[in-house]
């Protein structure tokens, strides 16, 4: 690698960085999509849209929305922590769970594949900030667009059966998860995520493949957390401790961060910030257009197949609307869903363009309980950035 | 109490390691502005994140840039000296700022 192509990627990432207009009252936008993938590619990861090296933060392009899977390499990276272990001895590799257990225990990579019951769930992991820099004023933390999110097919043993080997004593309450990844100083608090135990259920997995291979070292080696319907900052990589406990311990990625205003809008104004707050949990009813994409030259009177992918977190998607005439009408797009409710919705839409110039497709989910996706302009605005669902949008020209 | 990391490995490496073996993960030089506090900026911050991580922020207000400081010293612990807090902030604001104060 020359050191002109490092300058390369380093200007793509910082290039095209809204600029801002002070708003008192927070306005939202499309997210910015003009962003180009790095001439350098991470380790496992094809070239992705590159904003940090250390923690590594990557960015899938647009096209993956094409698809219900999201390619291992291509899938979105985000850690929080800069020392993450290079090298894991996979012999030797084990997950702990202690606390408030009957029995600690202690389960290598080979028992945890062997001695348990083997799953699978396909499941959406999407950043609680994705589409971050659709927020005005700007909202703190990195300036996402669209593709801090993915579906793979996560395979692994459910975390209720590893907790009923180990027994839950009687006041076990809270299950914190820690992974390897350690900060620069010792003082740091860890990436450390807690659940109540009723938020368990069967489909909450400990993870050790994704779409049929080893978890890429980036997403996770050799585990990670699958909690369906989560936002990822729950999912926590390169699990290695489970600790049981009867009491809430205070964390700053539960407490401080990923948090957004604890009222119906989940929205608040830069001048008046909301209180109280809650943490994100369960992800609102989202979709994004993978094809075609901003720029695009189509042909006039030719044949367009419109597609992308929708989710929420679990109910499922009942339809997508696609409008081509600033959303006066809604028309609706054929629906794929062979890999269940956590998984991408794929959707195919086709259309005639027959007028000459710019033409917009915008792309609206709607779930099984009747939520659905609002306007851009219509989000309320949080200073996290969190939780954007805006309708998509995409601008072509016909030719 | 520091715990050493070893930062900045501009290696050509091999980009796509085996996750069995050794991995290295690329060094990216970001294209950080020079200017006065420069140093301080990279003492203190190059520790635990690149200038990637400051860079991707956009351009922000001198308060949110002394909020970003203040969250390192009380959350995530940096050791960074009242002195630095002012150089660091002065310096992010004078590059990567929006021109408002709030």
């Amino acid at each position: 690698m020359k050191r002109r192509e490092f300058l390369k990627t380093s200007m793509a990432a910082s290039a095209a960085i809204l600029g801002t207009t002070a708003l008192s009252a927070g306005e939202t936008h499309q997210p910015i999509d003009t962003r180009k993938v790095s001439d350098m590619a991470f380790p496992e990861k094809r070239p992705l849209i590159t904003y940090s090296d250390r923690p590594p933060l990557l960015e899938s392009p647009r096209s993956t929305f094409a698809r219900g899977i999201t390619e291992n390499d291509e899938f979105f990276v985000r850690w929080h922590l800069p020392d993450i272990p290079t090298y894991i001895d996979t012999d030797s590799f084990t997950i702990k769970i202690d606390g408030l257990v009957e029995k600690e225990l202690e389960i290598s990579l080979k028992e945890l594949k062997n001695d348990f019951e083997q799953v699978e769930v396909t499941a959406v992991l999407q950043c609680g900030g994705n589409s971050r820099s659709a927020f005005t004023p700007i909202a703190g933390g990195i300036q996402w667009g669209s593709g801090a999110m993915g579906c793979a097919k996560w395979k692994g043993v459910r975390l209720s059966d590893i907790l009923n080997r180990a027994g839950l004593k009687k006041d076990a309450h809270w299950i914190g998860f820690n992974g390897k990844d350690n900060a620069a100083y010792y003082e740091t608090p860890n990436f450390v995520r807690e659940l109540e135990i009723e938020e368990l259920n069967d489909h909450v997995i400990i993870a050790y493949e994704m779409n049929g291979e080893d978890l890429p070292y980036l997403n996770g080696f050799p585990l990670r957390l699958v909690i369906p319907g989560y936002y990822s900052d729950s999912w926590v990589k390169m699990l290695s401790n489970i600790t049981v406990t009867n009491k809430y311990k205070s964390l700053f990625f539960m407490d401080v961060a990923y948090r957004v205003p604890d009222n119906k809008c989940e929205c608040e104004t830069p001048k008046h910030k909301f209180k109280p707050t809650k943490p994100i949990t369960n992800m609102n009813v989202k979709s994004v257009i993978g094809y075609p994409e901003n720029g695009m030259k189509l042909y006039h009177n030719s044949h367009v197949v419109v597609r992308g992918v929708a989710f929420d977190d679990g109910h499922g998607i009942r339809e997508v609307l696609v409008s081509v005439n600033g959303g006066k009408t809604w028309e609706k797009a054929e629906l794929k869903q062979e890999n269940g409710r956590y998984a991408y919705t794929e959707f195919r839409y086709s259309y005639k363009p027959t007028k000459y110039g710019k033409l917009t497709f915008m792309a609206k989910a709607v779930n099984r309980l009747g939520d659905e996706q609002p306007f851009a302009k219509d989000i309320g605005w949080n200073h996290g950035g969190y939780k954007y669902n805006g309708i998509d949008e995409v601008t072509v020209e016909v030719v | 109490m520091k715990k050493l990391l070893l930062i900045a490995i501009l290696s050509a490496g091999s980009l796509f390691a085996q996750v069995k073996g050794d991995i290295e993960v690329p060094y990216i030089s970001y294209q950080i502005k020079m200017g006065k506090g420069f140093d301080a900026v990279q003492a203190n911050c190059l520790m635990c994140h690149s200038f990637g991580y400051i860079i991707n922020q956009g351009p922000q207000s001198r308060e949110f840039w002394h909020k970003k400081i203040e969250k390192m010293i009380v959350h995530f612990k940096a050791p960074i000296t009242k002195e630095d807090e002012k150089i660091v902030t002065d310096y992010l604001f004078k590059h990567y700022g929006n021109g408002k104060l709030k």
